[in-house]
Formats: C-alpha cells, sequence, structure tokens
C-alpha cells in the first residue's frame, strides 16, 4: 500500500513538474531572447496552423512528420499554442505508467519499480524534451503500449499500433525482426497464452545461446531451418499482414491527400537524409567534406555496414530477451546513424527503466562511471560545438574527432550493460515434453 | 523545388528594385531633393511582388528592362506638394558571433519633428528595406513571420531560395524585404533601429579555414498612401530614399578543408568498423 501511494506521489510530482516547466516555457518566450520552446514545436504548430486553415501541413518547411501530428495539434491553432506540449508531457506520464506495467507483468517488485519510472520521469533529458515541444514522448509511449500488448497476447492490437507508428516515425521499423521471432513457436504457452519469465533476485545468466544448443544440437543448416521455420506461425503472419496493412494504409491514405510532397519529406527524406550540418554523428564531417561531389557506392555501404551488422548480433543474441534487445538497439541504431541529434536519446531512455531490474551493475561505481563518461563524452562534443556554432571557429576537425570519442562512449555503455545483464528471455519456452529443458525444469 | 524557383524570384526582386533605381533617375517628377519613383495598387504588399508578372515575362522573352509599362498615371494626384520624409544618416553592422547574427540598420530621417507628424498625420506610411542576401547566408521566413506577430515589422518576405538547410554550393541567393511601420511616434524621434537575423550556410570546402561573405548596400524605400482612400482607388506611391551608401558588412564562416577528407572518411569507417566488432564480440560473449 505503501508504495503504491509512493507512486501516485512520483506520477502526481511528475505531473506539477512538466505542468509547472511548461508555464515558465511560455514565461521565457515571452521575455526572453532565448526561447524555451524547441523550433521544431513551432514547425508542429505552423503545420497544424496550415491544416486548420484547409492547407497542406507541407506548406511548412521543413516539416517532416506524418500529416498525423500537424492533426494531433490541431488545438494548437484552435484552443491553444501550449496543447501540444501538454500532450506530450501527458504520453510522458503515459510512459511512465506503461513501465511500471511491463514490470509488474514482469513480477518486478513494487518498490524496484518506483525506481525505475523515476528513472523515467525524473530524467532530465525526457522532462525537458516534452515540455519544449518535442513529439518523440508520443512515440515511447506507442513503442512500450505495442510491448505491453505483445506480453498480453494482443497480437493484432500490438500490429495496429507497430504499424501505425512506423508510419508515424519510421525508426521502429527496426524492432520488426525480434517481435516476430518472439511471436514465432515458443510465444504461447501451453494455454494458449504467452507465459512471461517472472522477475527473480537470484537469475541464472542464460542466453538464447545456450538454450538454442541444448535444444536442437544438430548442424547449422538445421538450426538455420528450425530457426526460420519456427517464424511461420499464425501469430507471426497476423503480425506482418496486419501491420503492413496499417502502414500502408496510413501512408496511402495521406498520398491521396497530399500527394508526393508527404511521400517525400514525411518518409523517403528520412530514408536519404544525409545532414552535412554538425550533428552527433561521426559521418557529419564525413558527409560535408563529400557534399560538393556525392557519394560512391561503396562509401554508402561503409557507413551502412556497421549498423548492419551490429543490429543482426543485437538480434540474433538477444531477442528473445526483448526489452533488453529493443534498448540495445536502439542505442546501437542512434550511435552509428548518419544524423544523431539529442531528441533521439529519448528513443532509448524509455526502454532503460526496463533492463534495469536485470543488470548486476551497482550504480557504485561502475553505474556511475558509464553515466560519467557517456555524459562527459557528450558534454565535450557540446564544448566544440559551442566554439563552431556560436564562436565561429573552425573546428570542424576537433568537432569530428568528438564524435568517434562520444561513439566509443556509447560503445563502452553498450558493451558494459551487456556484460552485467542477466539474460531473461521475456516468454518462457512452453514445455515441450521430450526436451532437455523440460526434463531439467521438471 | 525551392533551388530551383529561388533565383527566378530573386531575380524578379532584384530586377524590381533596379527598375525603381532607373525609374526614379528617368521617369522621374523631381520634388525638391526627392524624386516619385513609382505607384502600386495598395492591394499588393511587397515593392518586388508589384512586377513579378511583367519582369518574369520580360525575362522570358529577353527584352529590355525600360520597356515595362509606365504606371506613372496612377500617381496623378499624389504627387502635390509634399514635405516627404527623407533620410539623413543609414549605417548598418553585422553584429553577434558564430553562426547567427544580426544585420542592425540605424535609420535616421533629416526632417523636422513637425514635419514628419505633419506627414504622418496625412499618410500612411512604411519604411521598406529590400537586402540582397549572398549566398553563404540565409533569413528564416519563419522566424521573420514571428517578428510581424509580435508587431516588430509591419511585413516581411523572403525572395528566392528559402531552403533552410542547404549548404551555400547547393543553394542559391536570396532577398529580404522588410516593412517598417512608420507611426507619428514622438518617443523614437524618428530614429529606427532594425534587426535582421541571419544564418550563415556551411560554406563550400577550403583550404583558407574561412570563407568570407560580404553583403552590397540594401535598398530603403518609403511606400506611403493617403489616410483617406478609398480600398478599390487606392494607391501606394514608392519612393527611392536613395539612401548614402552604408558600411560593408562581412561575415567570416568557418569552413571545412578538402585536405581533411582521406583521414576523416578512413577514420570515420574504421572506428564504426572497430566500435561495432566490439559490440559483436560483447554480445558473443555474453555466457
Amino acid at each position: 500500500m505503501a508504495t503504491a501511494a509512493l507512486r501516485w506521489r512520483v506520477m502526481a510530482a511528475s505531473a506539477a513538474l512538466r505542468l509547472a516547466l511548461v508555464a515558465y516555457g511560455e514565461w521565457q518566450d515571452a521575455h526572453l531572447e532565448v526561447r524555451y520552446t524547441d523550433v521544431d514545436y513551432l514547425v508542429f504548430s505552423d503545420a497544424a496552423a496550415a491544416v486548420a486553415a484547409g492547407g497542406s501541413p507541407f506548406e511548412r518547411a521543413t516539416y517532416r512528420y506524418s500529416p498525423l501530428l500537424a492533426f494531433l495539434l490541431l488545438p494548437n491553432s484552435l484552443l491553444h499554442p501550449a496543447w501540444g506540449k501538454l500532450l506530450f508531457s501527458a504520453a510522458d506520464l503515459l510512459v511512465g505508467l506503461f513501465i511500471d506495467a511491463i514490470l509488474e507483468l514482469r513480477g518486478v517488485p513494487a518498490k524496484a519499480r518506483v525506481w525505475c519510472v523515476v528513472a523515467w520521469l525524473f530524467n532530465p533529458f525526457t522532462f525537458t524534451i516534452g515540455t519544449r515541444g518535442n513529439c518523440e514522448p508520443i512515440v515511447c509511449a506507442a513503442v512500450l503500449w505495442i510491448l505491453i500488448c505483445l506480453m498480453k497476447g494482443r497480437v493484432l492490437q500490438a500490429a495496429f499500433w507497430y504499424g501505425l507508428i512506423v508510419h508515424f516515425r519510421i525508426y521502429p521499423i527496426i524492432y520488426a525482426i525480434p517481435f516476430v521471432i518472439v511471436l514465432g513457436k515458443k510465444y504461447v504457452g501451453p494455454a494458449g497464452r504467452p507465459v512471461l519469465t517472472q522477475w527473480s533476485s537470484k537469475q541464472q545468466l542464460r542466453s538464447d545461446k545456450a538454450s538454442e544448443i541444448v535444444e536442437e544440437p544438430t548442424s547449422v543448416l538445421a538450426t538455420l531451418w528450425n530457426f526460420l521455420s519456427s517464424l511461420i506461425t499464425r501469430d507471426t503472419i497476423l503480425f506482418g499482414l496486419f501491420s503492413g496493412s496499417m502502414f500502408f494504409a496510413w501512408t496511402g491514405v495521406f498520398f491521396y491527400l497530399y500527394g508526393w510532397e508527404f511521400l517525400n519529406e514525411a518518409l523517403l527524406y528520412h530514408l536519404t537524409r544525409t545532414d552535412p550540418r554538425h550533428n552527433f554523428s561521426i559521418y557529419f564531417y564525413h558527409i560535408y567534406l563529400h557534399h560538393q561531389q556525392g557519394f560512391s557506392s561503396i562509401q554508402r555501404l561503409a557507413s551502412f555496414l556497421p549498423q548492419l551488422i551490429v543490429q543482426f548480433a543485437l538480434i540474433i543474441r538477444f531477442s528473445r530477451d526483448l526489452p533488453f534487445c529493443m534498448f540495445l538497439q536502439t542505442v546501437a541504431f542512434v550511435a552509428f546513424n548518419k544524423v544523431m541529434t539529442a531528441q533521439y536519446f529519448v528513443w532509448f531512455f524509455c526502454l532503460l527503466p526496463l533492463i534495469l531490474p536485470w543488470t548486476g551493475m551497482k550504480l557504485r561505481w561502475k553505474g556511475l562511471a558509464c553515466v560519467l563518461v557517456w555524459m562527459g563524452c557528450q558534454l565535450h562534443w557540446l564544448m566544440w560545438a559551442y566554439l563552431l556554432e556560436f564562436k565561429g571557429q573552425n573546428v570542424f576537425v576537433q568537432l569530428w574527432a568528438a564524435g568517434l570519442v562520444f561513439l566509443a562512449a556509447n560503445t563502452f555503455v553498450m558493451v558494459m550493460v551487456i556484460r552485467h545483464h542477466r539474460h531473461t528471455p521475456l516468454f518462457s519456452a512452453p514445455a515441450r515434453p521430450g526436451t532437455k529443458i523440460a526434463a531439467k525444469r521438471e | 523545388m525551392a533551388a530551383g524557383s529561388g533565383p527566378c524570384l530573386l531575380a524578379v526582386a532584384l530586377l524590381a528594385a533596379a527598375w525603381i533605381s532607373d525609374a526614379s533617375s528617368s521617369n522621374g517628377q523631381a520634388h525638391g531633393s526627392q524624386q516619385y519613383v513609382n505607384c502600386m495598387p495598395c492591394s499588393r504588399t511587397y515593392v518586388a511582388d508589384a512586377h513579378v508578372g511583367s519582369l518574369a515575362r520580360q525575362l522570358s522573352q529577353h527584352r529590355d528592362l525600360t520597356e515595362v509599362p509606365d504606371t506613372a498615371d496612377l500617381c496623378k494626384g499624389l504627387a502635390d506638394e509634399l514635405d516627404v520624409p527623407a533620410l539623413s544618416e543609414v549605417h548598418r553592422q553585422l553584429v553577434g558571433e558564430g553562426s547567427h547574427r544580426r544585420l542592425i540598420y540605424s535609420v535616421k530621417f533629416g526632417n523636422s519633428k513637425d514635419g514628419m507628424v505633419q506627414f504622418l498625420d496625412g499618410y500612411d506610411a512604411s519604411l521598406v528595406l529590400i537586402e540582397k542576401l549572398p549566398r553563404g547566408v540565409f533569413a528564416d521566413p519563419f522566424e521573420l513571420q514571428h517578428f510581424v506577430e509580435r508587431k516588430v515589422f509591419l511585413d516581411v518576405a523572403v525572395f528566392g531560395d528559402t531552403n533552410l538547410e542547404l549548404p551555400s554550393a547547393l543553394s542559391n541567393w536570396s532577398a529580404v524585404e522588410i516593412h517598417f511601420d512608420l507611426k507619428p511616434s514622438t518617443s523614437m524621434g524618428y530614429n529606427l533601429v532594425i534587426e535582421l537575423p541571419l544564418h550563415a550556410r556551411y560554406p563550400p570546402l577550403d583550404a583558407s579555414d574561412y570563407a568570407t561573405v560580404e553583403f552590397g548596400s540594401p535598398d530603403l524605400l518609403l511606400r506611403y498612401r493617403r489616410k483617406e482612400t478609398h480600398p478599390d482607388s487606392c494607391v501606394c506611391v514608392l519612393q527611392n530614399l536613395d539612401a548614402t551608401p552604408v558600411e560593408k558588412a562581412a561575415w567570416r564562416i568557418p569552413c571545412g578543408d578538402k585536405a581533411h577528407t582521406g583521414f576523416v572518411s578512413s577514420l570515420t569507417f574504421i572506428s564504426a568498423l572497430v566500435c561495432s566488432m566490439s559490440i559483436v564480440l560483447a554480445a558473443s560473449l555474453t555466457p
């Protein structure tokens, strides 16, 4: 009871903090030269105003999102300009509730859950992002809701939201393969429902690889065949077809309404984006140095290959521990992306609390070392970026080198997290009579 | 698209300004030290916009600009004896550091305070400033629009290449037209200060570390109309204020060096590969 009260106090305090920040943002925008509001929020608002006036959101240059976002922000023009910030902050709070719900389903004790929720709600990155008017909390909430749906066996609903959110923000497409893998033959238990592996304070370090070897001691080809055939189930086909239909339906509707402008700006732009302006990505200076002559096919492949290798390695090794796999995939995707801005960090911050109860890393000192290395390298990059952008000093080489150091920091944190994680499949494999695992358990 | 249509629009804007200057010397009616330049219907907001159609046609047919139909008859009745405000001082200064700076214009009218008040009692007038922006910098039309909403500017428009993201090598020229309301306010003493926020584009690669962007002289025009006019027959007079040449403004923008290409590209790819392999290794070695 005490922890339930604590949880609601945390939620109430978070809501109050966000309301205060939205109000403060209004004041700062009106009185100070430097705006609190994110420049993207002005873009969304202008796009929403264009829709309210009967036009296209793409009339607003640099609006590169689904028209759904402009529709969601229509009250910005009709009610109050701060509507969107309240909406994003509400999504931010919803993410806190979803983190709690996911951990509860996985059997994490209430007290530990509260700390995990706090790790999201009081993370300075997250509460400022929502209140400054960034739409990422909506994407985070949708991703966590999809996870809840999968955990509860609601495959069709998960597919609905997945198709919608990939249309909305594209990057969650990286979760497609792990989703299909968990929806494979081991998804449902004997009762026809998924069985969740419950949290335990003394879990064994065990990976998919170990269980696969015990279960399938055959040749590589046979293992591969078994793996691929395990992916063809009613659930995977339903999920694939329905989410794909949702994606194409939304895309089709907006293509019908806004034509190629929508397809180019909201979809193709993100797939082909190369930004020569400085950002956290290691590729920015390379892109700037080549922007006048273009890129060769080998250069394109070379910048795509590390991303691809890491994604596949993580999926192969950790997909059954779904939240952990999603967290690592997202960190890697952001770290190796050709464009990286601070708002992308929220994509993995919302997944971080989902893996904390399974980490063997103590805050003192390894955990703290990870936080300090990551923050320190980011601040180091920001210092050079400040000198370039606001002081006009030619520090391109230093800034690019700081980007390499930040990638090294991301890699260090990922390796530390992997090494200290207690691997726990999200779903317990259904006990099949005759297998060694089943025999062991019995 | 923006880059393609940008040069045409800009050419139109610049040629409009050039035409106005030509007209002031050839067809203008002398009036004291001032010259009436041209007139346009009040429904046309921008100076450049008023001539878009005819100038675009001329450009496509390679005709001489002096063939522009004369609109001097529109000015009939407006060329009464007037003490039209004249500029005594114009200063321009580029302020700030880094990629985001401001061009600050200080404009002083030479008329007596009473003369200004008398003129503004009978006429709605605005100062029109047209700044031609070199390739390396751009003005954000959406940012400027917020100045209009806050009533800092009466109106504003950006012509030419309004793409906010492209580097200089892939972008084109642009021009900003700002309308600043002249009110019979005594507090200002008719010394106006106008701030135009500008942003640097990434310049083309150069071994000299910095690219220098220089601004030409702005065009300053006075746009006015009688206060009591019927909306259908409303005509605005445009007068080139023949501003004295302003200080040159130059902006040094850091640029990348092509000599860095080899080691930057190879080290970038090696780092990405090493980091990706470290993650793969850590994942593989997990018990």
